[in-house]
């Protein structure tokens, strides 16, 4: 329905030109015609014109009267489609996204027909995952323009994601059968194996294989073909035609690890066997330079054959240089073939030396092959703990050639395995200062110096690269280099300063809420281009976005930073970063004091002086430009304000709740979860984190500590109230079948004694659950025996805090 | 058989340390920031030399205009010790012979060789160079002291004669600034 008070004809071509600079994106120009049409007496509060004025400011940045122009033309013109279709399109600039739908469907509601409306809410409902009512606005968009392309696919599309293949099928094949595809048409061919690949999660094997070999003229992506039909054909049970599409892949392409895997898996041929042998040796006769023929065999042939194979490897690798190691560190995992390639290594490095050649019945080498020689020894100890030999061999080569970089670079890793982070940052910027112009190795030093907790100095490392004008530290924000946040994060957090570490957190979190926001104009995009299975790829990727390396790390740092404010608050007078305030003299404290204040004051003003550039930066922006909408303006992330936050758990929970389904297998995840709801005593949510941790690892050691603390938890609780109580009983009967914690503790220690890890947990929970065994559990957790796994640096800094504790109490 | 790849690369601000580290590591004298300032101005005259894309030799020159004649000096030319003997001088020493001939106004290239140092001495005689002085106490912090002047003329008639006279001995001269 049209609005209550149309214009007069002079009025409305005004109107027009107003739609027509919104488009167009002049601005100034659509308030002038604005402004012709409000300030007639008669139409001062004409609503839609409001509302466009109020769209245009939105543009120019001035939020607070757009919203407010739009909102009175919406009361003005309640009727009125336009007004609640700008409405909704203010509501989706602010990324308000629900509200946003609520008045698209408010402005159909008095234009029911309206393609732009239909459009946007569409648009909205696949961004918020809203699949029933985007198959529903799509179902329309179809009625209302059955020639449009993009109508039919996003109808199917929609069933797809609901899962209904018949019905997506179904769609799919009536439009497939209006196009006429040309020669070469890459669109028509990447909607045939949309087709396929529905078909495919559809569980139709048969008619997916069908379906190639109907439409294979018209499918150009060939090697997708291939690569499917073979891995059907091994699931239809048919695993000889699968090996030979496998060698014919191998083929095409001698060099694809996975390629011979499939083939091996099609063949069962497994262990050492001639055959299997026998694959490797044909491809090498076809195709003599291939890489992967020569090192895939190196994993499964044993003993002298071995010896005879990687000899002749070593010895090219060695020739060539650098990445020797790297291509056999998978070999590591089989000890005899680790001293095979000792000894073979060690009788180079002395037939080199001696003589000038790997054995003695080869040639001269070249004398960079004892260079790199020496580098893969030193590699090769390093990756063996054996850090004396490593620096013998690292120091052997920077003799031979000190202008090698990389030499410089390895050294500094080995002094990082061995925990002597300062060294490796004065290695790293040695390495880094001989090549400026290489931003690979400044990133690992800014890195190093981030572990060695020099944030100011890796933040200054990484300015020679960034861009100029701004802080190295905002730049990385903007570019959303997660790997230094990170960094930055633990660095401060070992440095106890909490808020700091929290920002850097708060930070990556709001990248991933970015690439989730993203993803919007990805649904027009790809309806167009045709990209099907990749935009189906893409929605699938964003929905588990979070599950996701880098955040959970980040995440899992966060809840611990959390628990821990929440267990040692911050009080009035401290001062981010006061570890050791208890162990100075006052007037020493007051010295500190004075000069965080000063250092805080310097900061301060450099912040101000930054801002002003940046403001002064701005200005000339808008300047230029008209002002393009990046969003809604965050709130600034203040680290004092971000460490003493009121409700530090549910902060916490903020962060993890995504983890607990998409990293379920992560059992720091659910220790986590439980350590917070065990502080809130949720005893229903502690239940869930532990069935959660038994199905991912039971055998943790801090998993474990939680599993007896729940027992013991639920034991002093005592009485529980219905329902509760049933659920509970229920679910601890299959967790615990009946033991007590103390026998718990007892078989648990008794199947990990050759871990430390496992060895220091349950010796906690020997003194804890008994007081008098402190004896017993101390000598447990300190006995280090050479078969004892698992001791590192880490876990010795946890034994020594609670041997601390312990002792504390004697 | 030495199986190696020789090139020369050019010196940059961005890799002028490793110049830094090359020279303190060949040679027994150290030169100071003015020198690998000015170093990064002579454009070809100054190279890195690589040997399988590792870093292994280094020449630094100028051009001389002293004495009334346009003349290349080579200030330093050198290698790491394990890379000797396998023709990455005479590739420098080519590259710096190049330059002179497309230059075409260049008299002729000389440099000081420390009297002791024989392996230098038989490598420049090997290129058509000739000892045509010997500065007594030239160096101020190693022994030998003494230095000879090796050079090699391009324009024979030109310059024949003059050589010996017009170079004059000169402890702290032109040609010693960097020391």
């Amino acid at each position: 329905m049209p609005s209550k008070n149309p214009l007069p004809p002079k009025e409305n071509a005004f109107f027009k030109r107003i739609l027509k600079c919104y488009e167009q994106k002049q601005y100034k120009n659509g308030l002038k015609f604005a402004k012709q049409i409000l300030a007639n007496p008669k139409f001062a509060e004409h609503g839609e014109t409001m509302a466009m004025k109020g769209l245009t400011l939105n543009c120019l940045g001035k939020k607070e009267e757009a919203y407010d122009f739009v909102r009175r033309g919406l009361r003005n013109d309640l009727t009125s489609h336009v007004c609640w279709h700008v409405y909704g399109l203010l509501q989706r600039s602010d990324r308000k996204y629900d509200e946003a739908i609520k008045c698209y469907r408010n402005a159909l509601k008095w234009d029911k027909d309206n393609l732009q409306i239909l459009r946007d809410l569409s648009l909205l409902q696949i961004q918020m995952r809203d699949i029933e009512g985007y198959r529903e606005t799509r179902y329309q968009l179809l009625a209302l323009r059955p020639g449009q392309r993009a109508s039919w696919i996003g109808y199917a599309m929609a069933y797809h994601l609901l899962k209904d293949y018949d019905m997506c099928l179904k769609i799919l094949e009536e439009f497939r059968k209006t196009q006429t595809p040309k020669n070469f048409d890459y669109e028509h061919s990447e909607l045939l194996l949309y087709q396929n690949m529905v078909m495919q999660e559809a569980g139709m094997y048969q008619e997916a294989m069908e379906h190639f070999r109907m439409y294979d003229k018209q499918i150009v992506d060939k090697l997708y073909i291939q690569e499917t039909l073979a891995s059907l054909c091994f699931q239809m049970g048919q695993p000889e035609r699968a090996a030979e599409i496998y060698k014919s892949l191998i083929s095409r392409n001698p060099e694809n690890w996975s390629y011979y895997q499939k083939y091996e898996h099609s063949m069962g041929l497994e262990g050492e066997s001639e055959e299997r042998l026998r694959l490797y040796s044909e491809v090498l006769e076809k195709h003599p330079r291939a890489s992967m023929p020569k090192s895939l065999p190196l994993t499964f042939i044993t003993g002298d054959v071995f010896h005879k194979s990687i000899d002749e490897f070593l010895k090219k690798a060695l020739r060539k240089g650098q990445y020797l190691f790297v291509s056999i560190k998978s070999l590591y995992r089989d000890p005899c073939k680790v001293q095979i390639i000792e000894d073979l290594v060690l009788s180079y490095v002395k037939n080199l030396k001696e003589v000038g050649k790997f054995d003695s019945n080869g040639e001269v080498e070249s004398i960079t092959v004892l260079l790199w020689t020496y580098y893969f020894l030193a590699q090769h100890f390093d990756h063996l703990k054996n850090v004396e030999k490593a620096l013998e061999y690292i120091n052997l080569g920077l003799e031979h050639t000190p202008l090698l970089i990389e030499l410089y670079v390895l050294k500094a890793k080995i002094y990082k395995h061995a925990g002597d982070t300062g060294k490796a940052v004065e290695m790293m910027d040695e390495a880094q200062s001989l090549d400026t112009a290489d931003r690979c190795i400044n990133s690992k030093c800014a890195k190093y110096m981030l572990r060695a907790n020099q944030i100011q100095e890796a933040a200054d490392m990484c300015s020679k690269f960034t861009r100029e004008g701004i802080s190295a530290v905002e730049n990385l924000n903007e570019m959303q280099c997660m790997w230094f946040q990170t960094e930055s994060a633990f660095a401060y957090k070992r440095l106890g300063k909490w808020g700091e570490a929290l920002k850097k957190c708060h930070e990556i979190d709001r990248h991933f809420t970015e690439i989730i926001e993203d993803q919007f104009d990805f649904h027009t995009y790809c309806m167009r281009k045709m990209t099907l299975r990749s935009y189906v790829g893409l929605l699938r990727l964003e929905d588990s976005l979070r599950g996701h390396a880098f955040f959970s790390k980040i995440a899992l740092l966060a809840a611990e930073i959390y628990l821990h404010l929440h267990d040692h608050p911050l009080t009035e007078g401290d001062n981010d970063g006061d570890l050791n305030s208890e162990n100075l003299t006052p007037s020493e404290l007051k010295k500190i004091k004075r000069k965080q204040r000063k250092a805080q004051k310097k900061a301060e003003l450099e912040r101000e002086k930054q801002k002003l550039e940046q403001e002064k930066r701005d200005q000339n922006k808008n300047k230029t430009t008209d002002g393009e909408l990046d969003g809604p303006k965050e709130e600034e992330l203040i680290p004092d304000k971000l460490a003493r936050v009121e409700d530090p758990l549910e902060q916490a929970i903020y962060f993890l709740k995504p983890l607990q389904t998409l990293s379920a297998n992560c059992i720091d995840v659910h220790v986590k979860a439980y350590e917070i709801y065990s502080r809130k005593g949720k005893l229903l949510l502690m239940l869930q984190s532990i069935k959660r941790g038994v199905a991912a690892d039971r055998s943790d050691p801090h998993f474990h500590i939680c599993l007896i603390h729940f027992l013991q938890y639920v034991k002093e609780k005592g009485e529980l109230v219905e329902p509760t109580k049933t659920v509970i009983e229920q679910e601890m009967k299959k967790i615990y079948e009946g033991q007590t914690a103390l026998q718990l503790n007892t078989d648990f220690l008794s199947r990990n004694m050759g871990s430390l890890p496992h060895r220091l947990a349950g010796a906690r929970m020997m003194y804890k659950l008994d007081n008098s065994k402190q004896k017993e559990a101390i000598s447990l957790a300190t006995t280090l025996e050479s078969e004892i796994n698992g001791v590192t640096i880490k876990v010795l800094f946890y034994l020594t805090g609670y041997t601390f504790l312990f002792l504390q109490v004697l | 058989m030495t199986k190696g790849r020789i090139e020369l690369g050019e010196v940059t601000q961005h890799n002028i340390k490793q110049l830094k580290r090359l020279n303190q590591v060949v040679f027994p004298v150290t030169y100071n920031d003015k020198f690998y300032k000015d170093v990064l101005e002579v454009g070809e005259l100054a190279k890195l030399a690589y040997y399988n894309d590792i870093v292994v030799g280094a020449v630094c020159c100028r051009i001389d205009t002293s004495e009334n004649q346009r003349r290349l000096y080579i200030m330093t030319l050198g290698c790491l010790a394990p890379y000797r003997r396998l023709n990455i001088g005479t590739v420098m020493l080519r590259h710096v012979l190049d330059v002179c001939e497309k230059d075409g106004n260049i008299d002729s290239v000389f440099l000081h060789v420390q009297v002791n140092n024989e392996g230098a001495i038989k490598f420049y005689e090997k290129h058509g160079f000739t000892i045509a002085d010997e500065k007594k106490n030239y160096y101020k912090r190693i022994e030998p002291a003494d230095a000879f002047v090796v050079q090699k003329c391009f324009k024979g008639d030109r310059v024949a004669g003059s050589s010996e006279s017009s170079i004059v001995p000169s402890s702290d001269g032109k040609l010693n600034q960097y020391s």
